[in-house]
């Protein structure tokens, strides 16, 4: 096989492949949709390809200019291209094209404006004219409040999902958990996330004690779980459920039961009501 | 041909040489220490003055007008009279430039740190020093018109075109994005209001660059480049394109600051598409800089002018393909309020400012003094420093960007936030700011080599005050002009040439802003948005005095990532009132924009006494002044009354009683933190701030459905 013929065929090769992927790209897209990672993986890839194309045109542009010099094979119209796009004015023939200006000793050339330049300068007023064409006149284009609402929608989808496999805890089904590595886990949110109000033993500092029989907004996991999940803003309390997912709400609010009748030092006085747990529950809680 | 004797004005050159590396140490040290702060917040130790929020202004004007403005002035001043073979056109004028920019300059390093300031970035200086920043600019532009018009050199060249269009444009940036209604000596608030107050302050701010960092610098550019390098200018036909190009495209751009934003979708994209088309113009500039190198390069290896010059025309060239991919959205999406921007501004500060700086002051001291450069060596050594320290200071806040973009948009499996605490990815940068400020350091040393050169080049040189030229007067002849010498004519033509010019700059500018304006629909009102109670008036004005913006947007952009943890996105009627505009265009610290009724009154008290109290690790300065200083109500009724001329729907005579509403406010929210526990006090500004803060984006409740 001649030598240009196998440039030829690798550039063929690589586009078939370069759309065969983007199909098949596309495809998963569509199973996953909003797949944050798979769509930086193709856009990467598709930037490989592109790098590879142009990487063989440009050995195609080099080998055949090999060729040329040495008076065989053909004359690759690529190295015209390559010569009318960046070719300048050689230095020693300067003086041809050396204008009448001068400026406190400073002269100009008459060089020609690089094509390649000349192309990128229209080529993006193109470009703009169909962006505006495309967002603004055709309407194509997602504005941003489109944009948005896919984003929603889709996310929307994809929560009914997780809520269909059961994987929220909501207020009604949440149950004290007791198992140490729970409350370790509960432990370690608590101190992340609640001391700087509540004291490092829950004795109460801005917030309210959590340690005595007293509650503001009611005892009992199921009370509690919804005063975090949903915080107290008049009083202060933060919402945490853009914060902390149901299950770790659980797990730090099991955590704050566990420290009922501690007894820190330094406690806050009593807030709030006296909490007893209904009889239903109490006996699931001492279990 | 009878020759003329004059003498070039070399004093006015000297003076501006000595202004801009003295400022130029003043400006990068004020740098470096706010870098600092961003990690040791402890730095100002709880005093007012030199907080990271009153400093971060006097850091960028510093660099940007006394720095920069200084060095473009001496640059400017020394080529013109060159280039037009003239002196400059009156004396007393030069002086009355040089003495009243450094007065401006004074009086911004004192008003910034007190607190006076309008909140525009690089705009914050209030209106008497506007209206004073316009009457010396008009003094450098008369002179420099006087200078060109009274020329011998027939043709204006091209450093010549951009020096006018310099002028002009920012005469015109300057004054529209002023206009301002005083209240008092110290105080005014902008005529126009949120959205359109933002469409004017980044048409200005975007046009700074453009035509104070920018054209400036590339006048400087064809000047100094060709003299140092000893070669022609590579192509004129590519001056004469791309000068056009650059000024009329370059003030189409300014929205790109807002993409996403409430701004008007059809703007935003206008500013997409403009900073696409500004490629090619920008380039121009860098390649007719490198080109006219061909032929030198050898010499560029061991003349550190010539490096200095190849690395900054470089930077250039890469800020200006950087900055219009920013400009895409997806690509804005991630970077826009990140340190990734603060990557890209010093790009072009350090590496196409300062180095150009050098390179030219390192050619022009020994020419005026008539001697060699002190120590070439010394030169190199800065050279290498100052190459190094933007390195050390670009790529950490690259990495830091990216950790900003990316952090807080990641979704875990369950459909929330990864990292829902703002503050844990502040905690992941706090490394990259240490390196940054070592790059920083690395940059400013070299600077203090700069000026030991510099002093000790003065000193072995003798100064000539001014220097002996001669030349023919040109012959004033009109000649006809001829078909493809139409530019050839208009360079003979200095006030035609600035007359079109302003043409050129006006056309951008006026298709973005008078639709914006005009046009209902482009700012779509919403009746439960009301005007702030004078308590929340005085409060926001507190925020405005403490640059709280310089680091907290108030744009919620339309994306799940920002919805979730902010709550609902910016609508353009929702800062119908907002004289000046508060988006910010940083996030060093979270949102606020909906912040009233997330935290409690008590909260906000101890976070402002000592944030680190409230949120471990926070790098938020502390504000324990704002405890203790009582506030200012005598000017509750002045401020009322500006608001209803600027239309603000108070009430006839509302300024009257405001006070006492002010009061009650104040009693509502000092009794709930007495209640809980601290020892507030109605009348001090800590009320004030906690009653805006509290306002924040309550105005409209929007339940967000996804989450619940």
């Amino acid at each position: 096989m001649k030598s240009q013929n196998k440039i030829w065929f690798s550039i063929l090769f690589l586009a078939a492949t370069f759309t065969g992927h983007s199909n098949s790209w596309a495809v998963q897209v569509q199973i996953q949709p909003g797949g944050y990672d798979l769509d930086a993986i193709m856009r990467v890839m598709t930037v490989i390809t592109l790098l590879f194309i142009a990487f063989v045109i440009w050995l195609a542009v080099v080998y055949s200019e090999k060729n040329d010099n040495e008076g065989r094979l053909f004359k690759n119209p690529l190295s015209n291209l390559k010569k009318y796009l960046v070719s300048l004015q050689p230095i020693e023939k300067e003086a041809e094209i050396l204008l009448d200006h001068d400026f406190d000793g400073i002269r100009e050339l008459d060089s020609r404006i690089p094509p390649w330049y000349s192309f990128l300068f229209y080529g993006t007023i193109v470009w703009g004219i169909i962006y505006m064409m495309v967002f603004h006149v055709f309407g194509n284009g997602q504005v941003s409040s489109n944009e948005y609402n896919q984003e929603m929608q889709q996310a929307a989808f994809e929560r009914q999902l997780l809520i269909k496999s059961g994987a929220f805890i909501s207020e009604a089904t949440v149950t004290q958990l007791t198992d140490p590595a729970a409350l370790s886990e509960g432990k370690e949110i608590f101190q992340k996330d609640c001391v700087t109000c509540h004291g490092q033993n829950a004795q109460g500092v801005v917030g309210p004690n959590l340690t005595d029989d007293y509650w503001i907004n009611g005892g009992g996991i199921k009370n509690i779980f919804r005063t975090i999940t949903n915080g107290v803003p008049a009083k202060g309390m933060i919402s945490w459920q853009t914060q902390l997912d149901p299950k770790k709400i659980q797990t730090v609010a099991s955590y704050v039961m566990s420290l009922h009748g501690t007894n820190p030092p330094n406690a806050k006085p009593p807030q709030g009501e006296k909490w007893e747990e209904p009889k239903t529950d109490s006996a699931n809680a001492q279990k | 041909m009878h020759v003329e004797k004059f003498s070039y004005d070399n004093q006015i050159v000297k003076q501006f040489i000595i202004a801009t590396v003295i400022f130029a140490v003043v400006g990068m040290l004020v740098g470096l220490i706010i870098a600092i702060q961003l990690y040791v917040p402890e730095l100002s130790f709880g005093i007012q003055y030199i907080t990271f929020g009153r400093i971060r202004p006097l850091h960028t004007n510093a660099v940007i007008f006394a720095f920069v403005g200084n060095m473009m002035f001496a640059g400017i001043y020394y080529s013109l009279q060159r280039v037009c073979k003239a002196r400059l056109w009156n004396d007393f004028l030069s002086q009355f430039h040089f003495w009243g920019w450094q007065l401006i300059i004074v009086l911004a390093a004192v008003t910034l740190p007190l607190g006076i300031t309008t909140s525009k970035e690089y705009a914050e200086l209030e209106w008497p020093i506007d209206i004073l920043i316009a009457i010396v600019w008009l003094s450098f532009g008369a002179n420099m018109f006087g200078t060109i018009i009274k020329r011998r050199e027939k043709h204006m060249y091209v450093a010549v075109w951009f020096y006018i269009a310099t002028f002009v444009t920012v005469t015109v940036l300057h004054v529209v994005n002023s206009i301002e209604l005083p209240v008092s000596l110290f105080k005014s608030y902008s005529v126009y209001a949120g959205v359109q107050d933002a469409l004017v302050q980044w048409w200005y701010g975007h046009n700074a660059v453009a035509f104070f960092l920018t054209t400036p610098y590339l006048g400087l550019m064809y000047y100094f480049l060709p003299k140092a390098a000893n070669r022609p200018v590579y192509s004129y036909r590519l001056s004469i394109l791309h000068f056009w190009a650059l000024i009329f495209i370059y003030i189409w751009a300014g929205p790109h600051h807002l993409l996403y934003s409430a701004l008007p979708d059809w703007a935003q994209s206008l500013g997409t598409v403009f900073s696409i088309m500004l490629i090619a113009p920008s380039w121009g500039g860098m390649l007719n800089g490198l080109l006219t190198l061909r032929g030198a390069w050898d010499r560029v290896r061991d003349d550190p002018i010539l490096k200095f010059m190849v690395v900054a025309v470089t930077a250039y060239g890469m800020a200006t393909f950087e900055g219009p991919m920013l400009s895409l959205k997806n690509v804005n999406a991630i970077a826009h309020f990140t340190d990734w921007i603060i990557a890209h501004v010093h790009v072009g500060a350090l590496g196409w400012n300062g180095m150009l700086s050098f390179g030219i002051l390192y050619w022009m001291v020994p020419k005026l003094w008539n001697t060699e450069l002190y120590s070439k060596k010394l030169a190199n050594t800065h050279f290498w420093i100052s190459t190094l320290g933007i390195v050390f200071y670009v790529i950490p806040m690259y990495w830091s960007g990216i950790t900003q973009s990316f952090g807080p948009v990641l979704f875990n499996p369950l459909g929330m936030l990864q990292y829902p605490n703002f503050l844990e990815t502040t905690l992941q940068i706090i490394p990259m700011y240490i390196i940054r400020s070592f790059g920083g350091l690395l940059y400013f040393s070299g600077l203090i080599l700069l000026a030991y050169n510099l002093v000790k080049t003065a000193k072995q040189g003798t100064f000539v005050k001014n220097e002996e030229a001669e030349a023919s007067p040109y012959d004033r002849d009109a000649d006809k002009l001829k078909r493809g010498m139409i530019h050839r004519w208009l360079e003979k033509r200095p006030v035609k040439f600035a007359l079109l010019s302003v043409i050129v700059i006006l056309i951008g500018g006026l298709v973005e802003m008078v639709p914006t304006f005009l046009i209902k629909s482009n700012i779509p009102t919403i009746a439960s948005v009301k005007p702030y109670t004078p308590l929340e008036l005085q409060g926001r004005d507190i925020y405005i005095r403490e640059g709280c913006v310089s680091c907290h947007s108030q744009l919620v952009r339309p994306f799940r990532s920002e919805t979730e943890r902010y709550g609902e996105y910016s609508k353009a009627g929702e800062y119908v009132y907002d004289h000046p505009f508060l988006w910010g265009s940083k996030r060093t610290g979270p949102d606020l924009a909906r912040e009233g009724g997330k935290y409690s009154n008590l909260w906000h008290y101890l976070h402002m006494q000592d944030p680190r109290q409230m949120s471990p690790g926070s790098i938020m300065p502390r504000f324990p002044w704002l405890l203790t200083q009582t506030l200012d109500t005598t000017t509750t009724a002045t401020k009322i009354r500006a608001m209803r001329s600027l239309g603000v729907p108070y009430e006839a005579g509302y300024d009257r009683y405001a006070n006492i509403d002010l009061a009650k406010q104040a009693d509502v929210i000092t009794q709930d933190l007495i209640n809980n526990g601290v020892p507030a006090e109605p009348d001090k500004d800590i009320i004030a701030l906690i009653a805006y803060l509290q306002r924040l984006g309550t105005d409209i409740k929007v339940k967000t459905t996804a989450t619940k």
